[in-house]
């Protein structure tokens, strides 16, 4: 994750909360893809809301640090991991840096 | 933190799928339907509009029903077929389309390959266009269908090829199988079931297969022989319409599912969450175990 970087959610993957879960569907998905949804865990739903075409990366992590007591080191390697998961399902694409 | 699955901690009742039988119409006319009998412009007259419809559906999605499956009749006979698709794909459903597949034109698999369903599932009656013809009762119907699954597996959209097993058919259910599975990625489903027409006509039935019919021909093919097995072998699962899924026919009536429309909720007048938590859960069902009776409780005495 570098600091700096500016992420956008992907207009092709609808977000739903369903039975308190928050899942992506892709709308634009491949054969391979027929049968996929994702699904994310808590502290990835709360990342996913917050990313927005306008924080960066650092903001988003040192905003979430202030709202729930979580090591902000911790936080940033998690959100490196969603952010990987992300961009490789092309749920959201890398706008600034 | 993501993970690429399908949903499985869902509540004892929640609204997650949903068959959407949003019009009668069709273009053909097979023997074996049941919803035929209301394939007429006075009934049509009655279905849900447009605005009703997505109206309903934007209720569903905010129910947080996942799956949405849109039958007939013939979907693609409603001329708003594709505003409707496209809002469902758009509220992230994943949404699966019944089709007999003679209306899909290259425009249509187009509009398919650009917003793909979870898959469409097309019945194919026959491999001879002579018997295709007999069950559909369409001059032409045949070329168009297999015209059609040829558009959309061009397109690789998701795709499931069906045959309900009749009397008229029978001959040509492992041909069709066969070519189905040369197909390569498409399924095959083989259904067996003959409803009752929704006017209570039993036109139908005289097109099933005797149960001995039905064991000779899925003994012919392993994989059939096998699900058979399968099916005879274990108690059925106990009915969970109206937990975690239901129906709603063309006229926005809410129902626990396609074969027991006995009870009703009007979805024109009343909320989808006071039909799916209110009314469905007093609707009556053959398949659900009786409540446990509540005045009198079993205990153990020792003596």
């Amino acid at each position: 994750m570098t600091p700096t970087s500016i992420y956008t959610k992907h207009p092709d993957y609808v977000q739903r909360d369903i039975a308190g879960e928050c899942i992506l569907v892709p709308i634009r998905r491949t054969l391979t893809e027929a049968n996929s949804i994702y699904v994310l865990n808590e502290t990835g739903a709360a990342l996913w809301n917050r990313i927005d075409g306008q924080r960066t990366a650092q903001d988003i992590v040192t905003g979430f640090c202030d709202e729930y007591e979580v090591a902000i080191d911790e936080l940033a390697k998690d959100f490196t991991l969603l952010l990987d998961d992300l961009l490789s399902i092309q749920a959201v694409e890398e706008i600034a840096r | 933190m993501i993970g690429r699955d399908k949903l499985s901690h869902l509540p004892e009742r929640f609204p997650y799928s949903c068959q959407w039988e949003i019009t009668c119409r069709c273009n053909l006319h097979c023997v074996m339907c049941y919803t035929d009998c209301f394939n007429h412009p006075d009934a049509i007259h009655r279905e849900l509009t447009t605005a009703e419809i997505l109206r309903i559906m934007d209720e569903l999605a905010k129910a947080g029903t996942l799956e949405l499956c849109l039958t007939g009749g013939e979907p693609l006979a409603r001329p708003d077929f594709f505003q409707l698709y496209e809002h469902a794909i758009r509220c992230g459903f994943l949404v699966t389309v019944f089709s007999n597949g003679t209306l899909i034109t290259e425009a249509h698999a187009n509009r398919f390959a650009a917003l793909p369903p979870h898959r469409i599932e097309i019945s194919l009656h026959g491999i001879t266009r002579e018997t295709f013809e007999l069950v559909t009762q369409g001059r032409g119907s045949y070329d168009r269908c297999l015209h059609a699954i040829g558009l959309l597996l061009e397109r690789q959209v998701p795709l499931v090829l069906k045959t309900t097993a009749l009397t008229l058919n029978q001959q040509e259910i492992l041909d069709i199988k066969r070519y189905v599975e040369s197909l390569g990625t498409v399924q095959y489903k083989l259904g067996e079931e003959m409803r009752q027409e929704l006017d209570g006509g039993g036109g139908p039935f005289q097109y099933a297969l005797s149960k001995q019919d039905l064991t000779d021909l899925n003994q012919r093919d392993p994989d059939l022989w096998r699900d058979a097995r399968r099916r005879d072998s274990v108690e059925p699962p106990p009915c969970r319409s109206g937990m975690h899924s239901f129906h709603i026919d063309a006229y926005g009536q809410l129902q626990l599912c396609s074969g027991n429309r006995r009870q009703s909720y009007d979805l024109r007048t009343g909320s989808f969450q006071a039909g799916f938590f209110e009314a469905l859960p007093t609707f009556a069902c053959n398949w659900k175990a009786p409540p446990a009776p509540t005045l009198i409780q079993p205990t153990m005495h020792y003596a």
